[in-house]
């Protein structure tokens, strides 16, 4: 039990996919302007790396090693179009709205770096625990990162309008900065300050 | 493991992969070609002032409301008899825009402007196709000046080449429909 609890609470904190490892910044910062297509994609690419941390697990023993990052992007690339496909026939508006991102999903490092680094060595059940763990690592920082940048950017959050009008007409204003992507990079690193000291103990 | 087994372990595996694939898409795709027709009949009703059309009802309105629809070159949709609404493609800062504009029944004045992107930045760009923009639209005569299109709406702060881009396509568009719309 806590052998397996802790594949899925160590890539939480102590050995998060974005704030610690540094992988997958890229879709961090495009897909996290607004809460919901963040939720969407924290989960699409935790069922990627789940199933295809499982999937490569049970082929382990007989992919062959010259070839096994071919297999692995296979895989991967298999499961990232089911997911793609999925989302347009039944959740078309935040299909439009994640647009390129979900295909990117397959260059997501790390996919591919659990999928070498645990995959290919542990058994299947530990293997689809690390990867719902690394998903929801890396799923956590992009809610935390599209919270405050909704919040403050658009004065909204998952499209509900939070911030009082009364606090509009004293002259406050959304932050035209928290839209951008390079605002994205400054939170991921105000989050990996905030977390390094607890982490050195 | 040899070349052989390679070789064999490949050819299996893309196999299998190709067939649930092709399963995948059989199965979900008329799930998906249902989507974007029913959002292309939401963004027609929406430019000719109907809203609160949805994903549910939108066929059955569609079917309710549209009187004529005009394929071809210029097509067109003709919603209550009256409104002509008008299918729009141009260009944003980083892709495609595209859009419905319904025109009343005197030729000149908008009834309701939708617009739509493929990658406009969020929270910049991609405020096309929010109300506070396309509201804009309601009411104005773009056509009153005789042959000349003239699109006066305030753009969007941070996102002047996609606004731009919007005007670019509302006039090029209304000016290839001119004939069409004053003969009415």
């Amino acid at each position: 039990m806590s052998k397996n609890w802790n594949l899925i609470t160590a890539p939480l904190r102590k050995a998060n996919p974005v704030t610690v490892l540094i992988l997958g910044i890229c879709s961090a910062l495009a897909v996290t302007a607004k809460l919901k297509p963040a939720i969407v994609m924290a989960l699409s690419v935790t069922v990627v790396t789940a199933l295809s941390n499982l999937v490569i697990s049970l082929l382990r023993k007989g992919i062959p090693s010259k070839i096994r990052i071919i297999v692995q992007l296979i895989i991967v690339a298999t499961l990232v179009i089911l997911v793609d496909q999925f989302l347009k026939a039944f959740m078309y508006d935040v299909s439009k709205q994640l647009s390129v991102f979900v295909g990117l999903i397959i260059t997501n490092c790390i996919v591919m770096g659990r999928l070498e680094a645990f995959a290919m060595s542990h058994k299947p059940w530990e293997s689809f625990l690390d990867g719902i763990g690394n998903g929801l690592g890396y799923g956590s920082i992009l809610v935390i990162v599209a919270f405050i940048r909704e919040l403050l950017g658009s004065g909204t959050l998952l499209g509900y309008h939070v911030i009082p009008q009364g606090l509009y007409d004293f002259g406050y204003v959304n932050n035209g900065l928290m839209i951008l992507p390079p605002i994205a990079l400054i939170i991921i690193g105000i989050i990996i300050w905030l977390q390094k000291p607890e982490e050195e103990k | 493991m040899n070349d052989k087994y390679i070789f064999r372990y490949i050819i299996i595996l893309v196999a299998i992969v190709s067939i649930l694939l092709s399963a995948a898409a059989m199965w979900l795709q008329p799930y998906q070609k249902r989507n974007e027709l029913n959002e292309q009949r939401i963004n027609i009703l929406k430019a000719a002032g109907i809203s609160g059309v949805t994903d549910k009802n939108a066929e059955q309105m569609f079917q309710q409301h549209c009187t004529a629809t005009h394929d071809g070159e210029l097509p067109y949709y003709i919603i209550d008899g009256q409104i002509t609404v008008i299918p729009m493609n141009g260009n944003g800062l980083w892709g495609p825009i595209w859009g419905y504009i319904g025109i009343a029944a005197d030729g000149e004045s908008v009834v309701g402007a939708v617009f739509d992107h493929k990658s406009e930045t969020p929270g910049l760009g991609a405020e096309i196709t929010s109300d506070n923009y396309q509201n804009q639209f309601k009411g104005k005569e773009l056509l009153k000046n005789g042959d000349d299109v003239s699109v006066e709406v305030d753009a969007i702060a941070g996102a002047t080449r996609t606004s731009k881009g919007v005007e670019e396509m509302i006039e090029r568009t209304l000016k290839m429909y001119l004939p069409y719309l004053k003969h009415e």
